[in-house]
């Protein structure tokens, strides 16, 4: 056993996000009403987001569908709103698409034993495909009415949205799940050493799909967050947000190879990565710097959790931990 | 010519397997044939060659990244950015030779970069690339702003847009010849030997004196190259340079080299599979334009191809080992 160190990494980055957050309303207009308004508007479904992706990479897989996921459950919602379907019931229904098609992802996944990142790549594709041949106008639903944006438009005291309410209600549940169920460190254990995690009686196949359909309802519940803010509804608009909780999920020091990291760490990763962007919006840079930001964010932040730095620092000091785990 | 020494605990890219993709090919041109008759037409049929110029000369690159296991996401997004490239630099100092070698540089750099990330840390390739990918769309971007960069000169079109013998497009010729090089490499030298090793077992190679680290960041740094020749004759047909052409290129290059036999987990793979892999696309491209349906239709069936290709190879290979299992 290692003793339990106080400075862990997510404590770090925790720090660096207040002292980010600090900086900035010093020098912008960011902690007045409305940036922090927006802050929670827009950092919501990207925390979710995160979660569902971290739980994927624990396992050492990864869902570059997830965006396009996203349209097709904010799609299945509008639609049915706008035929006049009460929240009670497009809510469910929205997720269940979500968790068919990260289902079918994890399906192809464990029973074909094909590398998870060009199946869902294909996937991407398929279903942008998909929007573009299948669905009336793109997908594209417009003039929504309060049935579907009462809630994302909602707060309480008149600055936390319900969005952001429900985000960490959701964050702070999958944080206790990974911490101390059966489940999650099961999940861990997969990821980690898939041949112990046979030999300690997991079954990792049905680890992965189980973990695959719990991305999909949390990628239900991030795509309804996202949509339900607005009073209209584009599936394509959606492609690339995977890249977004990728980062975040890296940049709160989850392994990418499987096994490591925290989901809090994730939930930091997430408001890091929206600071950053946002800094770049105040200090004038146009909105296309995002794609190259969050290419350079994630080689530095994979960089960081591969490279071996407990070996580095034991050879300047003469001790120090040999390795980061979970 | 036929790769046969790829075993892999008895594995290989047959010839039958060929055969079947070839009359795959055969059987898709006699079906838009039949549907479209105007696709018989040799002008067509040929036209099917010129527009897998680019897609082609990638997939060659990405044969070789496959083998060994790895795969290379920012194609696409690389082939962009040389464009992007080339057109700022015509545009500027409006010097045909100059500004190829600076799409050239690019490619080659951006290539380079890479093979760095994936020999030099611990990075792996779908990662780095995932990454490089988004990098790289965002400096095209960042240079072209809302550019479009056109009216390049008839002698730089010329590179693709003749005609051997007045019927054989240009870019098939490159491609036919690029064919031969890697496939020479590939099959016959000790490159196409290392590949595979990687793919199969990279710790084996390791240990046998052999430098996997530069073979890794040599194949990357090829791919890059590839990718701005390809962007070289891409451009040449399109005549602009725009921050939506390359888009939806990787799934393209990975389906040919997927469908092509080569194995996704590394260790098994055919040159000669991915050039027919890459005609089977093309046709399909050919045909569905033929038949008025989007591009959307295409990228959707595409996606589904490889999809279906994938299964099909993972449960032939499991049978494979099943059966080898039980023979021994």
């Amino acid at each position: 056993m290692t003793k339990k160190r106080v400075v862990t990494r997510e404590f770090v980055l925790g720090l660096i996000v207040l002292a980010f957050m600090g900086y900035m309303s010093l020098t912008t207009q960011f902690s007045s009403r409305n940036g922090l308004f927006s802050m929670m508007l827009d950092v919501s479904p990207t925390i979710v987001g995160a979660i569902a992706m971290s739980l994927v990479i624990f396992t050492g897989n990864i869902d570059i569908s997830a965006g396009t996921i996203l349209g097709f459950v904010s799609f299945t919602a509008g639609q049915l709103a706008v035929d006049g379907i009460p929240m009670i019931l497009f809510v469910p229904a929205a997720i269940l698409v979500g968790m068919l098609l990260a289902g079918l992802n994890g399906w192809i996944t464990v029973t074909f034993k094909v590398p998870s990142i060009v199946v869902t790549l294909a996937m991407n594709m398929v279903h942008l495909g998909f929007y573009a041949t299948f669905l009336p106008n793109s997908g594209w639903i417009e003039n929504l009415g309060d049935n579907f944006t009462w809630f994302g438009r909602g707060m309480f005291f008149g600055i936390v949205p319900y969005i952001f309410v429900v985000s960490v209600i959701f964050a702070a549940l999958f944080i206790f799940i990974m911490k101390y169920s059966r489940f999650g460190k099961s999940v861990y254990a997969v990821g980690g050493n898939r041949q112990a995690a046979i030999y300690a009686g997991i079954n990792p196949d049905s680890t992965v799909m189980k973990v695959y359909i719990v991305e999909g309802l949390l990628l239900g519940i991030a795509g309804l967050l996202k949509a339900m803010t607005r009073s209209d509804v584009l599936p394509s608009s959606f492609q690339g947000r995977e890249m977004t909780f990728i980062a975040a999920a890296v940049v709160g020091g989850v392994n990418i190879m499987g096994g490591g990291g925290k989901l809090i760490g994730a939930v930091f990763g997430a408001l890091l990565v929206y600071l950053l962007s946002t800094a770049m919006i105040y200090m004038g840079f146009q909105d296309y710097y995002q794609f190259a930001l969050q290419g350079v964010i994630i080689l530095v932040a994979v960089f960081i959790t591969v490279t071996n730095f407990g070996a580095f620092r034991k050879k300047l000091t003469g001790n120090g931990p040999t390795r980061e785990g979970s | 010519m036929h790769e046969l020494t790829a075993k892999r605990a008895g594995f290989r890219v047959g010839v039958t397997y060929q055969l079947a993709l070839f009359i795959l090919l055969v059987f898709l041109v006699v079906l838009f044939g039949v549907i479209q008759p105007v696709f018989f037409y040799p002008d067509v049929l040929f036209n099917v060659t010129a527009i897998i110029g680019e897609i082609g000369i990638m997939a060659l690159a990405m044969t070789f990244i496959i083998t060994t296991g790895g795969i290379d996401l920012s194609v696409g997004y690389n082939l962009q950015l040389c464009a992007i490239v080339f057109g700022s630099v015509f545009a500027r100092i409006h010097n045909v030779p100059a500004a190829a070698a600076a799409a050239v540089l690019c490619g080659t750099a951006c290539g380079l970069l890479n093979g760095v990330i994936i020999s030099r840390t611990r990075i792996p390739p779908l990662v780095t690339t995932l990454a490089t990918m988004n990098l790289y769309r965002g400096i095209s971007m960042i240079v072209a702003g809302s550019a479009t960069y056109s009216g390049f000169p008839g002698s730089f079109k010329a590179i693709s847009s003749t005609f051997l013998f007045g019927i054989v497009p240009i870019q098939f010729v490159y491609l036919l010849v690029l064919f031969l090089v890697f496939n020479l490499f590939y099959a016959r030298g000790t490159l196409g030997r290392t590949l595979k090793g990687i793919g199969f077992n990279e710790n084996v190679l390791v240990f046998s004196g052999i430098n996997t680290k530069r073979t890794l960041l040599f194949i990357y740094t090829v791919t890059g190259l590839m990718c701005s020749l390809a962007a070289l004759i891409y451009l040449g047909r399109l005549s602009a340079a725009t921050t939506s052409m390359g888009n939806d290129l990787n799934l393209q290059v990975i389906t040919a080299v997927v469908l092509g036999g080569t194995s996704i987990m590394g260790g098994i793979g055919s040159i000669t599979g991915t050039f027919i892999g890459t005609l089977i696309i093309g046709v399909l491209r050919k045909g569905f334009t033929l038949l008025n349906f989007s591009g959307n239709i295409f990228n959707f069936t595409l996606g589904v191809i490889l999809i279906i290709a994938l299964i099909a190879f993972a449960l032939l290979e499991e049978r494979k080992k099943t059966r080898s299992r039980a023979k021994s």
